[in-house]
């Protein structure tokens, strides 16, 4: 490799030479900082080596290889405490999406008691709503919150899952290096919903923070919720740049789609309905 | 000491009172008439029997079959433990050897005790209680193989385990030993009782006691379908120790699993310990394995809790549950990058976590959302979901949350009457504001659920699907009708709203 001789400004005028020095120093930089045993064996390439793209072009460039890592972790929270089943949802359309290019497999979906109470427990039906097939789940109900990471390293150093998918209150950076880890060793991806809006260091390979935003309307029904729509921040991508943008899941066709513009929204004709029919309106006690 | 009609009678002596001429089923103003200084304690039958029992478990250290003597239960209060030593001999080095080290481990526990071999059980049980004391040990008593009769047959009537008023007819018969009891004809022995009962009851105790009616004993622990043991000359008392212990057993247990094609559902390690406790540690998997290193490793989460209290110097391995499994076939493709089988995973996730950590979830034919799907454990298959409805009739909006709450959270909650979605609701101390609403879907109980005494509980739900001015999703439902504070819905005064689950 002749990465060692400095890029001058001088060479900036042929194109083609720039491109082969950027290659290999991506190449150099990837081997050096993650992953060096996916890198040095080919073998692992067919199942590991393939990212898996989110299929919206503003965040899939913003990404190393154009997609997501399937042997890394990668987490998500919500904006604020209350975006945390948006984010929740986010990571499960990922799962969705890894499913539909062809990895199936059961996946490992642990929650601690604590996570339950917060947001509910999974329900099979809603489940499928968001793209998934409840029969693919394997649900773990943790008694103690450490017992969570455990269990996720367990579930990604097995390698019969196609993923693990976990909701933690807070987790260390020791213990995030550690599910990195057993991620590359298991070449499987472990996707972490972090209570604690993003801590301050992690070996997350993305993180991303979700905001949920008013949806369109249903299609056929102009006063009902329709798809759902999120602000995903790309806030932190290594090898990649952070990014935003505003997207729509369709479990049907099973893609995210970047979202009109939030001023194109309808106006609800219901609203002003709503307003004038105040009077007739009860409390109802809780 | 123990309660009677006629004031407390003596329920058991030790030897020291025995040798002063007392006898169970003595008076206690008789024996103090005797002995002036005795010391009684309260007869307690069911915590004697649960130390039999304690002791039975013990006693698996010599014998896989080890059985609490159910016939001892009669006045005198003596129990006795019954083991069936078939093939356990030899590994301690005969029969002789084995009955004496019972007999000195015994004496270690500071438990005095009385031991009889013989072919039966009927047999052992009278040499044990009824042999005058032979040369050697005294309180060890064999009967050679194929000598059960001429051991037995001087021993009295009573050796034949007989209800008290047949041993006291026999005896007046002049049928002392169990020798001439043998020695008349059947027919005329079952004649001299006053009932063809107690005959032939008789008949069957002597004939089990030879041998020519089989006994089955019950084992109070079910002999295991595979054992390892592993006897230590120096007890272990640390953690490490019981790691090199497995590490040596498991090799063996796998061996023998695979020799008899059989693979292991439940495995138990049994710890004796100097002191005469046992304890006893269990895994399980999911399905019939016999991978001894996967094995170990489940029980790497249980060593921890085991007490070795003053060291332990038997460690066994009960195969408990076993399965037919057949041979594994090595493919040659799966050579190079073994992936991991699930069925590891969830046992051991399940021998840390505990059982029911882990579920799959199963549709239930159920009205109700949260009885609509059920846990199932992760070693059955769940039944299957019916396909996703065809896209086109389908619209691609979530119609399910996919977060339910367990227990659905009461919220305050501005709606149009009678039955207009919420405009505004209030949950966990924030306001939110409707933005747009979906619904009602109503959910009624099952017909059989319908009016019953549970009252709020099974009342009519409207779900509505609810999104807010922020974009976030909720699943309300409205419990009840308005104007509706009696009849068929059940629910008494006015509706109460709640959110049932949320959406992404």
């Amino acid at each position: 490799m002749n990465t060692s001789r400095p890029i001058s400004p001088m060479r900036v005028g042929s194109p083609c030479d720039d491109t082969a020095d950027l290659a290999a120093l991506r190449r150099r930089i990837a081997a050096l900082e993650r992953r060096p045993a996916a890198l040095e064996g080919a073998t692992v390439g067919s199942r590991a080596g393939r990212p898996w793209p989110l299929g919206v072009d503003t965040l899939d460039g913003a990404l190393p290889e154009n997609g997501l890592a399937s042997d890394g972790l990668h987490e998500a929270a919500g904006a604020s405490a209350a975006d945390g089943p948006a984010a929740a949802a986010f990571l499960a359309a990922l799962l969705a999406r890894r499913v539909r290019t062809g990895e199936c497999g059961p996946v490992l979906v642990c929650q601690s008691r604590g996570g339950a109470a917060r947001f509910g427990r999974l329900h099979g039906p809603g489940w499928r709503d968001l793209g998934l097939e409840p029969a693919d789940l394997l649900i773990l109900r943790a008694r103690r919150e450490k017992d969570v990471p455990w269990a996720m390293e367990e579930g990604l150093r097995c390698g019969a899952l196609a993923a693990v998918l976990a909701e933690a209150e807070s987790i260390e950076f020791t213990a995030s290096r550690r599910l990195a880890l057993a991620a590359a060793e298991g070449a499987t991806p472990a996707l972490l919903l972090r209570h604690d809006e993003l801590g301050p260091t992690s070996a997350a390979l993305t993180r991303w923070r979700v905001t949920a935003l008013p949806g369109s309307a249903d299609p056929f029904d102009e006063g009902a919720p329709g798809l759902p729509r999120w602000r995903l921040a790309l806030v932190r991508a290594r090898g990649g740049r952070p990014a935003t943008c505003d997207v729509e899941w369709n479990r049907e066709t099973g893609g995210f789609r970047m979202a009109a513009a939030l001023a194109d929204r309808p106006v609800t004709p219901r609203a002003g309905a709503l307003e004038a029919s105040r009077e007739r309106c009860a409390l109802g006690s809780g | 000491m123990a309660p009677d009609r006629r004031g407390p009678v003596l329920w058991a002596v030790n030897r020291e009172a025995g040798a002063r001429g007392l006898r169970p089923g003595m008076r206690l103003a008789d024996a103090r008439a005797l002995l002036a200084g005795l010391a009684t304690a309260r007869a307690d039958p069911a915590a004697d029997r649960r130390g039999l029992e304690r002791l039975a478990l013990w006693c698996n250290r010599f014998t896989p079959w080890c059985a609490v003597d159910g016939s001892g239960d009669s006045d005198s209060g003596d129990g006795g433990l019954l083991l069936d030593i078939t093939g356990c001999a030899h590994l301690f080095g005969g029969e002789a050897a084995l009955m004496n080290e019972i007999a000195a481990r015994l004496t270690g526990l500071g438990i005095e005790a009385r031991l009889g071999l013989a072919d039966t059980p009927g047999a052992a049980w009278a040499l044990a209680r009824f042999s005058p004391a032979a040369n050697g040990r005294p309180d060890v008593r064999i009967a050679a193989p194929g000598e059960l009769r001429t051991a037995i047959a001087g021993l009295p009537v009573e050796a034949l385990r007989l209800a008290a008023e047949d041993a006291h007819l026999l005896r007046r018969l002049g049928l002392i030993t169990i020798g001439a009891v043998e020695n008349l004809p059947r027919t005329s022995l079952a004649r001299r009782f006053p009932c063809r009962e107690r005959g032939s009851a008789v008949l069957a105790r002597l004939d089990r006691a030879l041998g020519r009616q089989a006994e089955p004993l019950v084992p109070l622990v079910p002999p295991p379908a595979c054992l390892e043991r592993l006897s230590l000359p120096e007890p272990l008392i640390d953690r490490a120790g019981l790691d090199a212990v497995l590490a040596r057993l498991m090799p063996e247990l796998a061996a023998a699993l695979e020799r008899g094609g059989l693979g292991v559902r439940r495995l138990a390690l049994w710890c004796y310990r100097v002191d005469g406790g046992v304890v006893r540690r269990a895994v399980a998997t999911a399905r019939a394995t016999r991978d001894g290193d996967h094995l170990l490793r489940l029980f790497q989460e249980t060593l921890e809790t085991i007490d070795p209290g003053f060291g332990i110097d038997l460690a066994a391995l009960h195969a408990e549950r076993v399965e037919p499994l057949a041979p594994k076939q090595l493919s040659l493709a799966e050579g190079g990058r073994r992936r991991g089988d699930l069925n590891l995973l969830v046992d051991r996730l399940l021998a840390r976590l505990g059982t029911g950590a882990v579920c799959r979830l199963e549709p239930v034919a159920r009205h109700r959302p949260e009885q609509a799907e059920r846990a199932v454990a992760p070693g059955r298959d769940p039944a299957p979901w019916r396909e996703a409805p065809a896209s086109s009739e389908a619209p691609a909006t979530p119609q399910r949350p996919f977060r339910l709450f367990d227990r659905p959270e009461p919220v305050d909650v501005m709606a149009e009457v009678p039955d207009g979605p919420p405009l505004l609701f209030t949950w966990r101390r924030v306001r939110r504001r409707v933005a747009r609403a979906a619904g009602p879907e109503r959910i009624e109980p099952e017909w059989w659920a319908g009016t019953g005494a549970g009252g709020r509980d099974e009342a009519v739900r409207d779900y509505y699907r609810i999104e807010d001015a922020d974009g976030r999703r909720y699943w309300l439902y409205r419990a009840g009708l308005y104007g509706d504070s009696s009849g068929d819905t059940g629910a008494g005064g006015p509706p109460r709203w709640y959110v049932h689950g949320l959406y992404g």
